[in-house]
Order: structure tokens, then sequence, then C-alpha cells
């Protein structure tokens, strides 16, 4: 093989399944992230994002198919993944009266080579907040803490789920940069997003999903190209609509 | 068959199982201590209100010879008293704290990180066996200091049957916690599993009013197993093995359900 990456994937799903009650999820995805890629994962609320990334990060058991983080599956691995994977979940609280730096502490404390507190706390911008407790962020604080301490174990595949919804434009840029920086340490990054823009500076490929199911998965630009739209919200558009199209 | 597995064998260089260290532990202990005292509501249960019903009922109690120099405070307020301490801890507050980190989605974010559900559950019965500590020194100072109580005349076996009492109560928490649904069940059946155990075990005045069977089965519950060997090794008497036996069958089904049940999300 002369291919320039020869690495075992960083996620290989293989026709995930799962419902609640009669509410099909997620439908066969199937999909293969590379080691160091960046890839987006868009679709509108109900489109399965949530479920999906999830199920890579093994919080979910599926009704069917199969997951590997790293050549490790999640749930009967469960400690070995955990070193490597850092989760920022979108339903997900900490210690209410517990500070920024000693959730951050905390954290650390989890992973065999932690990432210095300092170094977290700049990255997501809240240096001024550690003595701050959570209950006392405002909601865009406790999501920048939420991805720091995603961060805590240096992982190598890192799964956000919303990274930047409801941050400002100035948060929203760092923790752009901060993926960038993940991407220049070779991290894998899965993120779950919901703006165009986002994902066409960050992602170097985009899962489309909708209604349970990956309906497209390229670049950016190849997504555009192919749905021969003039843009990624076009492109959105005509994809999904096409699915959406079938149904009538 | 779901056991073949069709994917590549484990990447090279994937990590070796390791587990968070006793650092870990310690400092996750400390936050579940910091969470408690900087929720001082959850901190007046245990505390206050064993001391409010001792205040109630030491005086006359502990002017009412029962047996060898002993009063009816020694041999049976006070192990009710302290009983109440571990009984409110144990089975009321241990399981709200874990449902309550349930809904907000704290044990889920946790269970994302190589920490393991034992950790946040030992961290727990270590800070709540502190808050137990707490009460039980704040009952036995106002007994001793204001009401003229004695010490037990068989300190060993009583420290020791709290002990295991406090086991037992932590056990029936624990499934409370691994089975309640929602964190309001965990505090509805908590405290109704606390009042239950409590009728039986004589909370609210002595059992001779109770039909035999259910007297039977009071001394058997943790509760009133409890309060019957604390009174016991207090007077000096020996503990019957039966109380003994019912706490320690309590720790093992306990701990068998919860940790067989016991759920993240």
């Amino acid at each position: 093989m002369s291919t320039p990456d020869t690495r075992p994937p960083a996620v290989v799903a293989t026709r995930l399944r799962k419902r609640y009650g009669s509410t099909t999820a997620v439908d066969d995805v199937s999909l293969r992230i590379e080691q160091g890629e960046v890839v987006g994962v868009l679709g509108v609320n109900g489109a399965g994002k949530t479920t999906t990334v999830e199920l890579v990060a093994g919080l979910r058991r599926p009704d069917g198919g199969s997951v590997r983080v790293l050549g490790l599956d999640p749930r009967r691995e469960r400690s070995r993944v955990r070193q490597v994977l850092g989760v920022q979940l979108q339903h997900a609280s900490l210690h209410a009266a517990l500070t920024v730096a000693e959730l951050v502490g905390l954290y650390r404390t989890f992973y065999p080579r932690p990432r210095p507190a300092e170094e977290l706390l700049e990255l997501v911008g809240l240096t001024e907040q550690r003595t701050v407790r959570f209950e006392k962020l405002s909601g865009g604080q406790q999501q920048r803490l939420s991805i720091a301490l995603a961060l805590a174990g240096r992982p190598r595949v890192v799964v956000l789920d919303e990274l930047t919804t409801g941050l400002d434009p100035r948060a929203r840029r760092r923790m752009w940069a901060a993926v960038e920086s993940l991407r220049a340490e070779d991290v894998t990054v899965l993120l779950v997003s919901h703006t165009m823009e986002e994902v066409e500076r960050l992602c170097d490929r985009v899962l489309l999903l909708d209604a349970g199911r990956v309906v497209a998965s390229d670049t950016p630009a190849g997504l555009v190209a192919s749905a021969g739209a003039e843009s990624l919200d076009d492109a959105f558009v005509a994809l999904t609509g096409k699915s959406l199209e079938t149904v009538e | 068959m779901s056991t073949t597995d069709p994917h590549t064998p484990v990447a090279a260089g994937s990590p070796a199982t390791w587990r968070p260290g006793l650092r870990s532990w310690l400092v996750l202990t400390v936050c579940e201590a910091k969470m408690v005292v900087r929720d001082t509501a959850g901190l007046v249960v245990p505390v206050v209100l064993p001391l409010l019903i001792l205040v109630m009922s030491a005086g006359p109690a502990a002017d009412q010879p029962v047996t060898g120099g002993y009063t009816a405070l020694d041999v049976y307020v006070l192990p009710l008293v302290l009983t109440i301490v571990l009984g409110t801890i144990g089975v009321v507050n241990m399981p709200s704290f874990l449902a309550y980190y349930r809904r907000t989605g704290i044990l889920r974010r946790l269970s994302a990180t190589p920490a393991s559900p034992a950790m946040v559950l030992v961290a727990q019965v270590v800070v709540s066996a502190a808050q137990a500590l707490i009460g039980l020194a704040g009952a036995l100072a106002v007994a001793f200091g204001a009401f003229g109580a004695h010490r037990p005349a068989h300190l060993g076996t009583a420290v020791a049957v709290y002990l295991l009492a406090m086991g037992a109560m932590y056990a029936v928490g624990m499934v409370v916690a691994a089975l309640a649904p929602t964190p309001n069940a965990a505090v509805a059946i908590g405290l109704v599993a606390f009042f239950v155990l409590g009728a039986l075990g004589g909370m609210f005045g002595g059992v001779s009013t109770l039909p035999d069977p259910l007297v039977t089965v009071g001394e058997w519950l943790p509760f009133g197993a409890t309060v019957a060997a604390l009174g016991a090794a207090w007077a000096g008497a020996p503990v019957d093995p039966t109380h003994l036996l019912a706490l320690a069958v309590t720790v093992v089904l306990g701990a068998g359900v919860s940790a067989t049940f016991f759920r993240w999300t």
C-alpha cells in the first residue's frame, strides 16, 4: 500500500441501528473516519446526529451494527476507549457547586497523562473564571468548560456534540481555534454542527444525516459540487430535499 | 451470532488498561464533600432531626431506670436516635444525591471518562460516613452533656454494631438509588423506606401495639435490628445473633442488587 496513511481508522461504524420505542433514530448508519480527520455531522433536528455520535462514543447500546474506536469496542473495552476518547455531551451537567478549577482538577485525575489545567482553561478562555462555580457560569461558559473537560486526557479522538451552539461570535472563534489546534496535534474530531460556516471552515469532510441515514459523505466542496449547488447551504437543501421527495 | 468480530484487530499502540488511581478517588471524595457542605439543606436532616428527637424524649427517658443502672435514654432513646442518623443519611440522603446526579447528567458525563461507577459510589459512601460521624458526635455530645447518659457497657460491640448498621443502611440506600426511575421517585422511595423501616423498628414509640408478625419482621429489618443490637450492647446484654445476621444479610443483598441494577443514565 502506498497510501499516505496506513494507520488503522480512528472510527469505524458498521450498519448502526438505534430505536427509541417506535421511533428509529439511527437507521443503518455506516461511517469510517481516518486518524487526524476533522469530520462534521450535519442534519436537521431529529436527523439522528446526537444518537450517532453517542453510539460512536459507546454511551448508548446499538440495536444493531457495531462500532470500533481505534480498533476498540467502546462498550466492551470501555476503560481502554475512555482513555483515548474525549466526549462533550449535549445534555450533561457537571457538579453544580464546584468551581471551574475544581472540576478541571477532578477530571484531570481520571486520565494517565492529563493536559495541564492552565492550558485547558486558556484553550477555552476560562482562565478568569477559574474560581467561579459551575452553576454561576453562563450557558456559553458552561459549554466551553465541558469542551475543556473533553480534552483533559489528551484524547486521540474527540466527539463534540454542538461545539458552538449558543456561543457568542468571539467564543465561537475561540472554539474554532481550539479545533484547529487539535487538528495540528493530529487528533481526530467528530463534531455535530448546525452552522455551515463552521463546517466549511473546520471540517475535512461532512456527513449529512437525514431521518437516521447518511445521505451524503464528502468534503464540503465536493458536497456542493455533487449537489450542483452554489453553497453548502444550497447543497444541504438539495440533498435532504431529495430524500424528502422520495417520501412524498 | 454476534460474538464474532468483523473488524480488524486492535490498533497498534492502543492503550493498555489503566484505571484512575488513589489520587483520583481522593480528589473525587473531596469534591463530593464540597458538594454536600455547599448544599447546607442536605446537612440539616441527618444532624438536626435526630437531635430534635433526642431533646424531646431524653428528659423523661433519662429518669427511667431500665437495667443495671442504665436508663431508657441509654438503652432505648440513644440507640434509636443514632439509628435515625444512619437511616436519614443512608436511606434518604444518599439515594437522592445519586438520583440528582443521574438526572442532571453528571453520572452520564462521568461515564464518558475512565472513572468507574464504583468511584462515585465509594466517594458518596465516604462523605456520608463523615456526615454520620458528625450526626453521631452531635447526638452523643447532647446526650452526655445535657442529659447525663451513660457510656455503653460494651463499647467495642456498640461500635461494631454501628459500623455494620451503617453498611446495612447504605445497602438499602444503594438499592433505592439503583432501582428508582427518577430523582423524585428516589426521594419518595427513600422516605417511604425510611419511615416503614423506622415504624417497624420503633421510631414512633414501642412496637408492642403492632401485630406479632410485624414485630418480628421489624426486628429483622435493618432499623429494628440496629436499635435492638445497639440497646443490648449499651446495657451489657448479649447481642442477639439474629439481629447481626439480619444486618449482614442486608449488606450482602443490597450490595448485590445495587451492583446489578445501578445505571448511569
